[in-house]
């Protein structure tokens, strides 16, 4: 990956400076912030083991609501070590210079598809080199949900990328199936008997020892986890009458329930709030209400405002949960800070925007300990924006997973001739080709972005003889665009849900 | 030596005619490639029994020997190797790991093998089909009366097929762990044995046992799918892993974890493979890489990329194979060869890449693949450059006889 | 500030068809849009009987209704979408596919004014729409200027009947399960020819032929045509068919896929490009790069270049999402804003009326809470011909 190296230390910032730009942080933000006074020989010693890198003077964003300019971020084995103004940077850490950029908390898509190009046990089968993991890492995800596992998007590493195994825990409970209400309720009802009988039988205890053990036979499991805060149910609910339903159970049973979808949220915020939701919603669904309602109903592009003005978590994804390089823009993965920025549209705060796309995506992942926000000691999942992140002409410069640098905007071809870093004037369709030899100050990786010789020619191709027929091939890459007869055809299709741009 | 005049062999036309060949003869070539990459101008090539005995520039030949003489423009090279064929063999294999199966059981001298030293082949790697550990390869010679004949060397690595998916790397992680269990099984033998020993001393000082026959420990044999594996570790076996993208490989270095032994990469190249993202890690290993002379594309692009050279740039023992495995893909392999060439490869490094690294690899390199005192005489004479798509192949010996070509015996 | 702009103005709207009444606007950013980009910070508008009667800095003036303060909005024209399918409000009614070309078709018989569809459009800043027939045959027939109004029907809504001619030709739509001729792109071609010829000759000779009538006014260059066209191969050959073969007022549209790398071509014939739905290309060039194909086609100097939805390819109301996602492949913001504004207008003969705030035009003024191409911005208001069609304070925010 392509650096600038800056040897620099930047010390010069005096203290008092510190206390001052202190005033204008949230609380919390200015707890994390950690001065690294250590002396140079205890550095020393420790940085034979440590792999530091620096991000220096940028405007970090930790996520919470803290803003510092022109700082610096420390990262120390792949954690967050230290940020603030005054930090110093030992002598061999690998420096970044980030001044006029931002830095942000790595992204995190609670639901995604295609990005580790493997099916099945990550761990064994990721590729990290498919493609739409460095699209995603360019749109600044760094932590995504592939089926039920929660991984980050560690590009070129096989091992450590599964934070959670389990990211949801899932329940159902829809008016369209009472059956299945009921036993949701005989359930939630056993285990809360149990847990009552239980304690109620450590109070015996304690004068009677013969006192017998209440019986985990026939208690549910889930249902059990649930009522003792280990883990939170998630809902899949759109229709207002299951929302209310929902919010309703887990008030009288005192669990917070995740629903994902929550359309017509904004019509029982109230009670959603009550019950301590986090709704998982898609700001630009399109539903028109019911018309044989007379209730309100249907979408509304201020639900998660709404939602969140009740105090219910907002957590944002986009309609489509994969990579889509078709031609028509802005409703993919890809564009998942703009979905962020439709929420905002509708009258969400700005801070709750980025919020619905770091730690309270984290949160409702039950991974907020290790990832979200920029603390010290999480994980250094890091974004370098050349702009505020929620503005539709800002790209992410840089992408940092656990300390590593995963994706460098100029080393690759995608976006590279989109306004280029200053430093590097040629955009990488000028660079060497992998026949020629690089020039002395090439950077390392410039063999990446080779163009063709000409790009008209016709490439000289023979497939090589099939010498290893396999069972399972490698899943096609969605290379051939549409027809272009279905979208040009422009036929209006009965389907009364669009969501954005059918 | 004692300067004499040469005997003339008649005159000189695209093809010198062969007299009696007997097992002693010499060459005189105007150019020979050696193998490594280096070339001698007027080689003088003594042959004995299908050895080189002597090798050198403008040596002096001794009065009596036959001495073939090349025309001005022929080029000889060391015979080519195929390591990684299967022409000749036929059925296919298993998805399971079965190390212990030897290519070689299949070997069957039939009409097949002729494609290759047509074609300038004079010794080929064969390894078993299937996926997943199909078992060894074995190194022949493809002319021969009997499968015996024909063996140079078995067991020339363990072909090993590496996907990202967890069976794959299941069969490598399972066959160490095997090999750790029968070493824990070996340990507990030998602590049974011991307390036996311990326990018949004590009783041969009570009873008066006239036996005083010391055993030794006999550790139980491994089962033969486990003992490849020690062959692994003691370096007394390669294996080749055939991988198909950059994923693969690091799930290679996954699966391999904290175990060392030597292990080579066969590259299957295809139109969009994404290997190259690997290129500078297999280079800094400096392993043998087994891959097609073929232009590749970067995935979702028409840019193009010349992988042979990049990863031999990067430090890689490039090796390269026919881009089919078929007669006709050996007749157009050198021309393949030299479009690689055209296109960025670095000409002694493909002259390498199909004679020395491949002899290399298998760990025949000390015997042939290239051409200096000790090898086999297996060599190639072109009627040019042998890279050129209309220069002639004249000639190919092996082991010191003419079997294709205009001086065919 | 103003909290609800509709309360000081509903009341002064007595009937709606006849918008007679006086407004003054104080905003705090007038984008013009005329032709020297002139941008006023503050900037006040005043519509009068429809039209704009003043754009230009704040000034105080005698007598006449209060302003209406407004000073955390920005006033942009209302937008003009070239290429869209909503007019019969997204339930069909686009194509008739029998014949190949269909010169005596018009889209104005399906169009439902104010229907749901157009309606959020409109609080997406969407004003002016050319609603034409779908690509299912060569020649749809003659497309709807219309006016994204709920008030006053259909009279009061179109702008021009029939407002130009819509023509689709090469890729789609190859009719391939015809036995007609059409198949290929020669046969396309040659249906366009014959039916364009026999109008010519109608015009040239004098004879009114009532079933090429309008047709006649497209090759003689009086009315407009739209094309439909896509893909490199096709795009220049039509382009020279239609603006240099027929000297028609032509604008090639959409131009997607691989288009863009012809777009010197196009400039080099000097026809307006309007652009999308598609807005990038990544499959079509093999390059490896993602393609923000709008950029290239306004920096190979394509003239008036112009973008459009294909609505309900993508809903109209993200008509504005396409110049955003537009400057962020590459182009720059403010030229995206010109191409859902003026070039539109201007490349169709609609620029008397509509596409930028200035005097004498129509009283199409959008109010945005911020930049109309961040989609955190929303619109606070739409004046149509001077009615206040939508107020999000009034209505509610439908987008």
């Amino acid at each position: 990956m392509h650096l600038r190296p800056n040897q620099q230390r930047r010390t010069s910032r005096p203290t008092w400076l510190l206390m001052a730009a202190s005033l204008f942080l949230a609380p919390t933000a200015l707890a994390n912030v950690s001065i690294d006074d250590e002396p140079a020989e205890e550095a020393e010693a420790e940085e034979d083991k440590e792999e530091v890198l620096a991000l220096v003077g940028g405007e970090i964003h930790t996520g919470l609501g803290g803003v510092l300019r022109d700082a610096t971020i420390l990262v120390r084995d792949g954690k967050i070590g230290a940020f603030g103004y005054d930090v110093d940077v030992p002598e061999d850490a690998e420096v970044v210079d980030v001044s006029g950029m931002r830095v942000y908390p790595g992204l995190i898509a609670v639901g995604s598809f295609g990005l580790f190009g493997s099916s099945g046990n990550l761990d064994d089968s990721v590729d990290p080199y498919n493609q739409n993991m460095t699209l995603a890492l360019a749109a600044g995800i760094t932590t995504a949900v592939d089926g039920n596992s929660v991984a980050k998007l560690k590009r070129g590493h096989v091992d450590g990328l599964v934070v959670s195994s389990s990211a949801f825990e899932t329940m159902s409970y829809s008016n369209g199936n009472p059956q299945g209400q009921l036993k949701v309720e005989g359930d939630l009802k056993g285990a809360a008997d149990y847990i009552r009988a239980y304690r109620a039988w450590e109070q015996e205890k304690k004068s009677n020892k013969e006192a017998k053990e209440p019986s985990k036979k026939g208690v549910d499991q889930k249902s059990l986890r649930i009522l003792r805060g280990e883990v939170r149910p998630r809902f899949n609910a759109d229709d207002r009458t299951d929302l209310l339903e929902i919010a309703q159970l887990a008030q009288r049973y005192g669990f917070r329930p995740i629903i994902n979808g929550c359309r017509e949220g904004w019509t029982v915020a109230d009670e959603l709030g009550r019950a301590g939701a986090t709704a998982i919603v898609t700001p630009r669904t399109r539903r028109p209400k019911d018309e044989s309602l007379l209730r309100e109903g249907g979408s509304s592009i201020e639900n998660a405002a709404t939602l969140y003005s009740h105090g219910v978590n907002v957590v944002v994804v986009p309609a489509s949960r994969g990579i889509s390089l078709g031609g028509i823009v802005g409703q993919d993965l890809l564009h998942l800070p703009i979905e962020a920025g439709f929420a905002i549209r509708g009258g969400l705060p700005q801070l709750a925007g980025l919020r619905s796309i770091t730690i309270e995506a984290a949160r409702v992942l039950g991974v907020d300990y290790r990832i979200g926000s920029i603390e010290v000691g999480k994980d250094a999942d890091l974004i370098v924006t050349d702009g505020d992140l929620l503005h539709y002409q800002t790209f992410v410069q840089w992408a940092i997973v656990d300390g590593e640098i995963v994706y460098d905007k100029q080393a690759e071809m995608f976006f590279a001739h989109i306004r280029p870093r200053p430093e590097t004037a040629l955009a990488p369709a000028e660079r060497m080709d992998s026949g020629e030899e690089a020039p002395a100050d090439a950077p390392a990786d410039a063999p990446e972005e080779e163009p063709a010789e000409d790009a008209g020619e016709e490439p000289v191709i023979e497939e090589s003889g099939g010498e290893e027929p396999e069972a399972n091939e490698d899943p096609e890459d969605p290379e051939d665009p549409e027809e272009s007869e279905d979208p040009e055809e422009s036929e209006e299709s009965e389907n009364t849900e669009q969501t954005a741009g059918a | 030596m004692i300067l004499s005049p040469l005997l003339l062999l008649g005159p000189i036309a695209a093809a010198p005619a062969a007299p009696v060949q007997g097992d002693l003869f010499v060459i005189k070539a105007p150019r020979v490639e050696l193998g490594d990459g280096e070339v001698m101008e007027h080689a003088v090539i003594l042959v004995e029994d299908g050895e080189i005995v002597t090798m050198g520039q403008d040596l002096p030949v001794e009065r009596g020997i036959p001495v073939i003489e090349l025309e001005e423009g022929q080029v000889v090279m060391p015979g080519l190797v195929n390591p990684y064929s299967r022409v000749g063999m036929s059925g296919g294999g298993y998805n399971d790991s079965r190390p212990q199966v030897m290519a070689s059981a299949e070997l069957y001298p039939s009409a097949a093998y002729k494609a290759f030293f047509e074609n300038g082949v004079t010794t080929v790697g064969q390894y078993p089909a299937g996926q997943g550990i199909p078992g060894q390869a074995v190194a022949v010679r493809p002319k021969g009366d009997s499968a015996e004949e024909m063996i140079v060397e078995d067991g020339v690595y363990l072909k090993v097929v590496m996907r990202n998916n967890s069976s794959a790397k299941r069969n490598l992680r399972d066959g160490f762990e095997k090999a750790d269990d029968h070493l824990k099984k070996v340990e507990k033998e030998r602590e049974k044995f011991d307390k036996a020993q311990a326990k018949a001393k004590g009783d041969k000082k009570k009873s008066s046992s006239k036996s005083k026959s010391k055993e030794t420990f006999v550790p139980p044999p491994a089962d033969p799918r486990v003992q490849p594996f020690f062959d692994l570790r003691e370096g007394k076996l390669r294996a080749l892993v055939s991988i198909r993208n950059a994923a693969s490989y690091e799930h290679l270095i996954d699966a391999i974890g904290d175990e060392e032994f030597e292990w080579h990469l066969r590259v299957p190249l295809t139109r969009d493979i994404d290997v190259f993202h690997v290129a500078d890690k297999v280079g800094e290993r400096g392993c043998f890489v087994l891959m097609e002379p073929l232009i590749t594309l970067v995935p979702g692009t028409l840019r193009q990329r010349n992988l042979p050279a990049e990863f031999e740039r990067a430090g890689a023992k490039l090796v390269l194979l026919p881009r089919t495995d078929s007669k006709a893909g050996f007749e157009s392999f050198l021309e393949d060869v030299g479009v690689m060439i055209g296109a960025g490869l670095d000409r002694k490094a493909a002259v390498r890449a199909i004679t020395h690294n491949p002899a290399t690899f298998m760990g025949l390199g000390d015997r042939l693949g290239s051409l200096s005192e000790g090898k086999r005489a297996n060599l190639l004479i072109f009627s040019g450059d042998p890279f050129q798509p209309d220069t002639k192949l004249d000639a190919v010996m092996l082991d010191g006889k003419f079997v294709s070509g205009d001086m065919d015996q | 500030m103003l909290h609800s702009l509709a309360a000081l103005i509903v009341p002064a709207l007595a009937s709606p068809v006849t918008a007679l009444d006086t407004v003054v606007l104080h905003v705090g950013k007038v984008l013009t849009m005329n032709e020297a980009d002139a941008i006023h910070s503050p900037g006040m508008i005043v519509l009068e009987d429809g039209k704009i009667t003043y754009a230009g800095p704040i000034e105080a003036r005698e007598g006449g209704p209060a302003p209406v303060v407004a000073l955390d909005t920005w006033a942009v024209p209302g937008f003009v979408d070239l290429h869209t399918h909503i007019h019969s409000g997204g339930f069909g009614d686009i194509n008739d596919t029998v014949h190949a070309v269909n010169p005596e078709l018009r889209a104005a018989p399906s169009y439902r004014p104010g229907n749901g569809v157009i309606e959020v459009g409109r609080a997406g800043g969407v004003t002016t729409l050319f609603g034409i027939p779908g690509s299912g045959s060569n020649m749809g027939g003659f497309g709807l200027v219309y006016k994204s109004r709920s008030t006053g029907g259909f009279q009061a809504s179109v702008v021009r009947d029939p407002g130009g001619l819509k023509v689709a030709q090469d890729s789609n739509p190859q009719r391939r399960n015809s036995t007609d001729v059409g198949v290929t792109r020669a046969g396309m071609e040659w249906n366009l020819r014959d039916v364009a010829d026999r109008a010519l000759g109608a015009y040239r000779q004098g004879r009114r032929d009532p079933a090429l009538e309008n047709l006649s006014r497209v090759v003689s260059g009086d009315l407009p045509v739209l094309i439909h066209t896509a893909g490199s191969e096709g795009v220049v050959n039509t382009a020279r068919m239609w603006k240099v073969k027929y000297g028609a007022v032509a604008v090639i549209s959409h131009g997607s896929f691989d288009g863009w790398k012809v777009a010197p071509a196009l400039a080099a014939i000097d026809i307006p490009v309007n652009h999308g739905p598609r807005t990038i290309d990544y499959y079509s060039s093999r390059e490896g790069r993602i393609v923000g194909t709008a950029a290239e086609f306004v920096d190979a100097g394509v003239p008036l270049f112009s973008l459009n939805t294909d609505s309900g390819v993508i809903a109209e109301e993200y008509f504005f999402l396409q110049g955003s996602m537009s400057a962020r492949y590459g182009a720059d913001a403010y030229q995206m804003l010109r191409a859902i504004t003026i070039h539109p207008a201007l490349s169709f003969n609609l620029a008397h009326r509509v596409g930028s705030l200035e005097v004498g035009k129509d009283a199409d003024v959008v109010l945005w809470d911020g930049d109309p191409l961040d989609p955190r911005s929303s619109v606070r208001s739409v004046f149509i011909d001077g009615d206040l069609e939508y107020d999000r304070d009034r209505d509610g925010q439908l987008f």
